[in-house]
This record gives structure tokens, C-alpha cells and sequence, in this order.
């Protein structure tokens, strides 16, 4: 309260204020982006990279990822090698630009199908009354397998390939968002704009598109975000343990899966895609937790 | 009391039968068809389809489901396509490392984790704060088998500390096993301490905001006892639903790090089952996880009145 200042008869006044205010600091567009919200800038620019690097991969590699020369394998880092050679003489640096590709696929695809199938089921069960126990106690059962032996059990059953892996981990992800978009379904349906949009005959379809989804959306995204960064982690350890991505195509988890022989005495094969993957998974994180801290002010506190 | 408890142990039946008619259709759903590898390459349609019958496959699913659980609630979950011998036999040999390591990580992990949450949520907002939240975002960022390649490297390779793989019984001492068991449990929890540590700063910054901690601080309740008894006791509830929830990550962990450290474990049994397409096998191990899953949130859920009396569903 030091705006009130008091004079000599008792009444107050107001403070002289100085002739020229000090100019408020002023910063660029992208500056206060970056100030206000330095995880999703930092996340965001480090993915962003990353999709580059996979975007480009065919410039960046030195090599075909996929050419084996016998002749000089497992060879340490150098300047020809910067990331050395596996046992089969394949240039580890190409593989793990490549890798990206196999990550950054495997992500983003199940984020987006985790979020559609969760999105569409979490509808259902929220307007649908009869039906909502039943996908509920689907979605608890699901949910009570843990993710990655799920997606074992499942990639076991199947041939290896990507989309099997993307199918795998998806469904092992998507009752979360279901859980989600049905919670928010069934808060929103008490609130008055809702209410009186069914009472005034709006049809279902109108009030999910107009009042709902708009809704799910914020909080839709940060679990997307999550879920992106847990399919990454997923993929490579379902590689990692011969059961995910098929040996051919060079994925970090399949990198490393190789390298495993002879990690003790080449540890690089294994630490290189290793680095690669923590980054981007690290990215990802901050990014969501960014999303979730600028989205979801409530949220932000707790968490 | 009494009433809550058994509520709550009879909504676990829906789930746990859930889970089985899941597991159970995975092994059904199965490629190869288990009649036609008994009869053999030389067989007709005839004795094929003999088999089946006598072996009780021609019958509709349900009955088939209803049955194999009736085996499993008798313990029998099947045998072994490679090995021959029972499932639950092959599970019973592996069970004591994973459950070492399990145990092991659990007591690591709570005792490290819980104080640096409530440290973090105490020094709020100085660099100690920073640093733990730094760490537990790096911690689950990062792989199990990341953590334990470079724990092992660090640790076994280099300092030469530790021995890098392998398993040994605790009762051959205390010592060799926590030798052995150390990184792992290390590896395993780090992802674990990270979630707890993040709930723990979370809630108790949450707690340390209400009425009855400034009392406490005005009636000149030392800092040590505000923290540990009249906060932490009643930020008990939401660290312990993640201690039962996070559980999931540990049982999928523990599958990663055995192969990394070489254990003989439950998580072996699995990968090696992958390899070998041992459907009986996977179906066994996923069944057992699960339902353990399934167990200790329902602990949870039942210690949740021990901590918090007011709770009554």
C-alpha cells in the first residue's frame, strides 16, 4: 500500500508519480514464448530437431544404414565412423539417424490412435448409459494388465512390423484417454449450457462437436503428449527384447537389442542410440509438462 | 468397516475375471493350431479332428474359458509347448529373484524417493527443489535398460565395484545377494522414484498450505514433526495410490532389467517364452503380473482407511 500518501491536514493524496514511467519491458514474440514458457520451447525445439534429423535422414547418414562390411566391424568412433561400426560392420551413426524415422513413427502414431479410439469409446460410454459399465470394466481390465507385458502378449501372437508395434502399444495405451474423455463427458453433461442444450433438442452429435470436444481437447492433448513419450520408451524396449520393431529396419531399441552382445567391451553400440532415444523421450516429457502447466492452470499447481 | 472391506474385495472380481477372459483369449487366438502339432505331419483331417475333440478343443469358447479357469484357480495353468513341463511348475523356479528384485527396488525406492519429495516440497522453489524435480524428469525419460547398462557400466565395468550380471540366493548371505541385486533394484526404481517423488513434492505442497500445519508450526511443533507426522500422514493417500498404480511400471521393468543384469527371473522366463512363440507360457506369466497388479491396488485401496479414517465409499 505504498500508492496513498497522506498529507499534512490528514486527507490522502495521491503519490507524486515520477514525469517519465520506466518503460515496460518489452521482449519479442518468440523471447516471451520462450520466458513464459521455457519447458514447451525447450521440448519443442529439441522434437522438433529430431523430426528434422528423421525428416533428412538421407542427407545425414553417411552410409546405407543397412550395409554390412564385414570386413570392419565393431570398429571404435573415429572420424570415419563417428558412432564406430556394430559386429556386422554397419555404420552405427547412419543407423541411429535412421532410428529417429522408427521412434518418431511409432510416437506419433500411437498418440493419434490412442487418442481417436480412446476419444470415440470415452464418448460412447459417457453418453450412452447402459453401455458405460460395461466399456468401463473393459477399460479396467485392460488397464489392469501392465502396458508393456500387454503389448508383449500381444506382439507375440503377431508377426513383427511397425504397425503391429503401433497397434500393440496403442491398445495398451488408449484405455487411459478413454477414462479421460469420459470423466470429462460426464462433468460436462451437468453443466447449465449443456443441459439446456439437450433440453432445447439439440442433437447429440451437435453438443459432442460444439461443447464437448472443445473441452476435451486441453487436456486430450497433454495425455497425447505423454502417451507419445511412453510409446517411444515402448518400442524400444519391445525391440530391445525381440518382440517389437522387425531386426531389419534400424530402430534405436533394435540398435541396442544387437549391441547387447557386446556391450561390455563396445559399450558405444548400445550408448549412442541410448542418448539418442533419452533426448527425445526427455523432450517429449517437458513438452507435456509444459502443455499441461500452460493448459491446465490447476493441474500445474498440484503437480 | 467391515462392510467397505468387503465391497471393495468384491469389485476386484469383475476386473480379475476381465483379466482372465484377456489372457485366456490370447492363448486362444494363438496361431498354430495345438491339434495339429500333436497329430504330426502324417496325419488326415480325421485324426485331426479326433484330437481336437479329445482334447476338448471343438467346444465353445465360454466352455473352454470357464474350464481353464476353473484349472487355474487350482493352480494348474498349463504346460510348457517347448519345455513340456507345467507352466506353474516353470514359474515356481523362477519366482524367488523377481521377487527379490521387486522387493528389493520397492524398499529402495520408497525410502529414497518419499524423503525427497517432502525435502523438495519443504525447500520450495530453491535449487534443491530444482534438482529433484530435474532428476525425477530425467528418471522417467529415461529407459530401465538405459539406467542399467550404464549403471552396470559405471559401477561394474569401470569401478569395478559390483559384479556386472547374474543372480545369488539370499539365503547365501546377505551380502553377495545385495551385491548382486543392488543396480538392478537401482535401475528398476529410478522410474518408480521419480513418479513417487514427484506426487510426494506435489501433495505435501498441497498439505503444507492448510490450517493445521501453520497451527502446528505456531504452537512451536519442531519442523521435523510437521513434516514427517502431521503432513506426510495426510499426504498419505495420493502417494500411496501411485506407490499401487506405478506398481505396473515396476512389473514391466523387472521383465527389461533381467535381461540386462541376467537374472534368473520371471522377466526371463517371458522374453525367452517371446522367442519361442511359448504361448502357455506368456499366458502364465502376463496372468500371474496381472493379477498380483490387481492385488496390491486393492491393498492400496483397503490401506487407504488406515491412513485416512474419514474415507467410506
Amino acid at each position: 500500500m505504498s500508492t496513498s500518501v497522506i498529507d499534512a491536514g490528514g486527507h490522502a493524496v495521491a503519490p507524486t508519480l515520477p514525469d517519465v514511467l520506466p518503460e515496460p519491458k518489452r521482449r519479442g514474440r518468440v523471447m516471451g514464448f520462450i520466458y513464459r514458457h521455457p519447458t514447451i520451447a525447450l521440448g519443442g525445439s529439441v522434437l522438433g530437431l529430431m523430426v528434422l534429423i528423421a525428416i533428412f535422414a538421407p542427407f545425414l547418414a553417411t552410409v546405407d544404414p543397412t550395409a554390412l562390411a564385414p570386413a570392419k566391424r565393431t570398429r571404435p568412433p573415429s572420424d570415419l565412423y563417428w558412432f564406430g561400426t556394430d559386429m556386422l560392420g554397419r555404420d552405427v551413426y547412419s543407423r541411429v539417424i535412421y532410428g529417429s524415422r522408427v521412434s518418431l513413427t511409432v510416437g506419433f502414431s500411437v498418440a493419434a490412435l490412442a487418442s481417436i479410439l480412446g476419444t470415440t469409446l470415452g464418448l460412447v460410454a459417457g453418453f450412452t448409459r447402459w453401455l458405460d459399465a460395461i466399456v468401463m470394466r473393459v477399460m479396467d481390465g485392460l488397464m489392469s494388465i501392465p502396458g508393456i507385458l500387454l503389448a508383449i502378449a500381444l506382439m507375440a501372437l503377431t508377426r513383427a512390423s511397425m504397425k503391429n508395434v503401433i497397434i500393440a502399444i496403442a491398445v495398451a495405451e488408449f484405455p487411459r484417454v478413454c477414462r479421460l474423455v469420459r470423466g470429462v463427458v460426464l462433468s460436462l453433461r451437468e453443466q447449465p449450457y449443456v443441459e439446456a442444450a439437450i433440453a432445447s433438442g439439440t442433437r447429440i452429435p451437435v453438443i459432442i462437436w460444439r461443447h464437448i470436444l472443445p473441452n476435451t481437447l486441453a487436456p486430450l492433448m497433454v495425455q497425447a503428449t505423454f502417451i507419445c513419450a511412453s510409446a517411444m520408451i515402448g518400442e524400444a524396449t519391445l525391440s530391445f527384447l525381440g518382440a517389437g520393431t522387425p531386426p531389419i529396419i534400424p530402430s534405436w531399441g533394435n540398435i541396442m537389442a544387437e549391441g547387447r552382445a557386446l556391450w561390455q567391451v563396445k559399450p558405444y553400440i548400445v550408448f549412442f542410440p541410448a542418448i539418442f532415444l533419452c533426448l527425445t523421450v526427455l523432450a517429449v516429457n517437458m513438452l507435456g509438462d509444459g502443455l499441461r502447466d500452460a493448459l491446465d492452470p490447476r493441474l500445474a499447481k498440484r503437480l | 468397516m467391515l462392510a467397505y472391506f468387503i465391497r471393495r474385495v468384491l469389485a476386484t472380481i469383475p476386473v480379475v475375471l476381465m483379466v482372465a477372459l484377456f489372457v485366456f483369449s490370447l492363448l486362444y487366438i494363438s496361431p498354430g493350431d495345438p491339434a495339429a502339432i500333436i497329430a504330426g505331419d502324417q496325419a488326415s483331417p480325421e485324426d485331426v479332428e479326433r484330437i481336437r475333440a479329445s482334447l476338448g478343443l471343438d467346444r465353445p469358447f465360454l466352455v473352454r474359458f470357464f474350464e481353464w479357469l476353473w484349472h487355474v484357480m487350482h493352480g494348474d495353468l498349463g504346460t510348457s509347448i517347448f519345455t513340456n513341463l507345467p507352466v506353474s511348475h516353470m514359474i515356481a523356479q523362477r519366482i524367488e529373484p523377481t521377487v527379490s528384485l521387486m522387493t528389493l527396488t520397492l524398499i529402495l525406492s520408497l525410502s529414497v524417493a518419499i524423503p525427497m519429495g517432502v525435502i523438495a516440497a519443504w525447500k520450495h522453489g530453491t535449487l534443491i527443489d530444482r534438482l529433484v524435480m530435474m532428476v525425477a524428469v530425467f528418471g522417467y525419460s529415461t529407459p530401465v535398460f538405459v539406467v542399467g547398462y550404464l549403471l552396470a557400466y559405471l559401477f561394474a565395468l569401470q569401478l569395478d565395484w559390483l559384479p556386472v550380471q547374474g543372480f545369488t540366493s539370499i539365503t547365501e548371505g546377505l551380502v553377495p545377494f545385495l551385491r548382486n541385486l543392488i543396480l538392478p533394484a537401482v535401475a528398476l526404481g529410478l522410474i518408480y522414484m521419480a513418479l513417487l517423488a514427484r506426487i510426494t513434492r506435489a501433495t505435501m505442497l498441497d498439505v503444507l498450505s492448510q490450517d493445521y500445519v501453520r497451527t502446528a508450526k505456531a504452537k512451536g511443533v519442531a519442523q521435523k514433526g510437521i513434516l514427517f507426522v502431521h503432513a506426510l500422514k495426510n499426504a498419505a493417500v495420493p502417494i500411496v495410490t501411485i506407490v499401487g498404480i506405478g506398481f505396473a511400471t515396476l512389473i514391466g521393468g523387472a521383465v527389461v532389467t533381467e535381461s540386462v543384469f541376467a537374472i534368473p527371473g520371471l522377466g526371463r522366463l517371458t522374453v525367452d517364452a517371446i522367442l519361442r512363440r511359448d504361448y502357455p507360457v506368456i499366458q502364465g506369466v502376463v496372468l500371474l503380473f496381472s493379477f498380483t497388479y490387481v492385488l496390491v491396488n486393492l491393498a492400496v485401496d483397503l490401506l487407504y482407511t488406515v491412513f485416512d479414517p474419514r474415507i467410506r465409499y
